[in-house]
């Protein structure tokens, strides 16, 4: 029987591969499942969360200098800029979403190649902007049509998120330049419409996001708090 | 809220600035580091290394052995810091978890047994989080995470508690902890269960709060 058939069995399982008392031949066949199920992964992540802080019970230690001399050396790191006075902040991550966003393009575009071809014969206006919307392991979760003469846009999630009671989905529209946008809150599963903005086309925003939010939305007017678990570039067809 | 006992938290708060282990400042870093920015690499160093520093001189007790496996763990968070899932788990735990597993490799690979000093540091930790008087508990600089764990750990039965904190720090089979302890396997067994069990809801309800 496989355990990805008992929850409540995948947790115990889960909690004790995170604790490290799962051990031999049970730990590497639980081990063997992990890359082929979201769900077990996502178990065993929230007991590691649960549990790993266990290790900050231990006192903080400084280790030696030469550890990160090792460190510069192996990796050759050349470190280019004067060391940062100031932290930076959420929007240097929005950067690396945008690269991320060029990636998913590929994918939206082969998408939308497949849609064109199977357009035949006069039937209500087709969708004109799409995103394909994926983790980071390139899994596809979501996939959203836009329609601007019906100011109205469709999520269908295609892979079921798992959503604690307390937790959103929040969909955001991620500008070129500038914070992104809210555009509403999505069901964790099936497909929800929501209203499109008039001016959130591909070309003002290159780059679709969602995050988990506590319940009802970001408390942050200019951007998500929460993670980003999918993305995927927001493309006209 | 009534009493402060009742939140289990509250009385674990610290002055201690930790702004920097913030799980969000972390996950920007570790964005920046999949990009190999180097500088970014150093500031998540600086911010973190003291605290994985001080976990893996708790497993190994050796400062030459520690050293060892804080810098096979950041080289191996330089070359993975793209596969990290921030939808997943917190950075501090992917990071941590990397830092455990290559003490625990280190460990067989030389294969010596560590004196388990479960009787010393397991005990002043436990005795930290049964005390009514923060000070201990503060003086460990804990994250908010940490403090949450910490407060629901107080509250578990002490041997249960001591089970886990002994299995999660050396890496014990239930056989292993069984024998630590003295104990049954099955009653060592049922007890990390049921203590796990109570962890979960006490930090889903602190989550919710």
């Amino acid at each position: 029987m496989s355990i990805l058939n008992n929850e409540k069995l995948l947790d115990r399982l889960a909690s004790e591969y995170a604790l490290g008392t799962l051990k031999g031949g049970a730990r590497r066949r639980f081990e063997s499942q992990l890359p082929h199920s979201l769900l077990l992964r996502r178990a065993v992540a929230e007991w590691q969360d649960r549990l790993t802080p266990m290790a900050q019970f231990a006192p903080r230690a400084q280790p030696s200098a030469q550890v990160w001399q090792n460190l510069v050396r192996e990796l050759k790191l050349q470190q280019v800029g004067e060391r940062r006075a100031t932290p930076r902040n959420w929007k240097s991550s929005l950067a690396f979403w945008r690269g991320l966003g060029l990636v998913s393009t590929a994918l939206a575009t082969l998408l939308v190649a497949v849609l064109v071809t199977k357009q035949v014969g006069p039937a209500a206006p087709p969708p004109s902007y799409i995103a394909m919307l994926a983790d980071d392991q390139s899994t596809p979760i979501a996939f959203v049509t836009g329609n601007p003469h019906q100011h109205r846009m469709t999520v269908k999630l295609v892979a079921h998120q798992n959503v604690a009671n307390d937790k959103s989905l929040e969909l955001w529209a991620v500008p070129k330049q500038g914070a992104p946008r809210s555009l509403g809150l999505l069901a964790s599963d099936g497909s929800i419409t929501l209203p499109l903005p008039d001016n959130a086309t591909p070309q003002e925003f290159g780059l679709l996001a969602v995050s988990l939010e506590p319940k009802g939305g970001s408390p942050k007017a200019d951007g998500p708090t929460g993670p980003i678990i999918f993305k995927g570039a927001w493309v006209q067809v | 809220m009534h009493h402060a006992l009742t939140d289990p938290t509250s009385f674990f708060q610290t002055d201690v600035d930790l702004s920097n282990l913030e799980p969000q400042q972390l996950k920007i870093w570790l964005a920046d580091v999949a990009r190999k920015d180097a500088d970014a690499f150093r500031l998540l160093y600086d911010a973190t290394s003291s605290k994985l520093f001080g976990f893996a001189l708790r497993i190994l007790t050796k400062r030459e052995s520690a050293e060892e496996v804080l810098q096979e763990s950041f080289v191996s968070i330089w070359n993975n810091a793209a596969s990290y899932q921030a939808g997943l788990a917190a950075p501090m735990t992917w990071m941590t978890t990397i830092v455990r597993n290559k003490a625990f490799d280190l460990l067989r690979r030389v294969d010596h047994t560590v004196e388990i000093d479960a009787d010393n540091f397991d005990k002043d930790v436990m005795d930290a989080l049964e005390a009514a008087d923060p000070t201990p508990i503060a003086a460990l600089q804990l994250t908010q995470d940490s403090r949450a764990l910490a407060g629901c750990m107080s509250r578990l039965e002490g041997l249960h508690r001591q089970a886990i904190a002994m299995a999660f720090y050396h890496d014990m089979s239930h056989s292993e902890v069984a024998d630590h302890m003295k104990l049954p396997i099955g009653t060592v067994k049922t007890w990390i269960r049921r203590g796990l069990e109570r962890l979960r809801v006490c930090l889903n309800k602190l989550e919710g709060a």
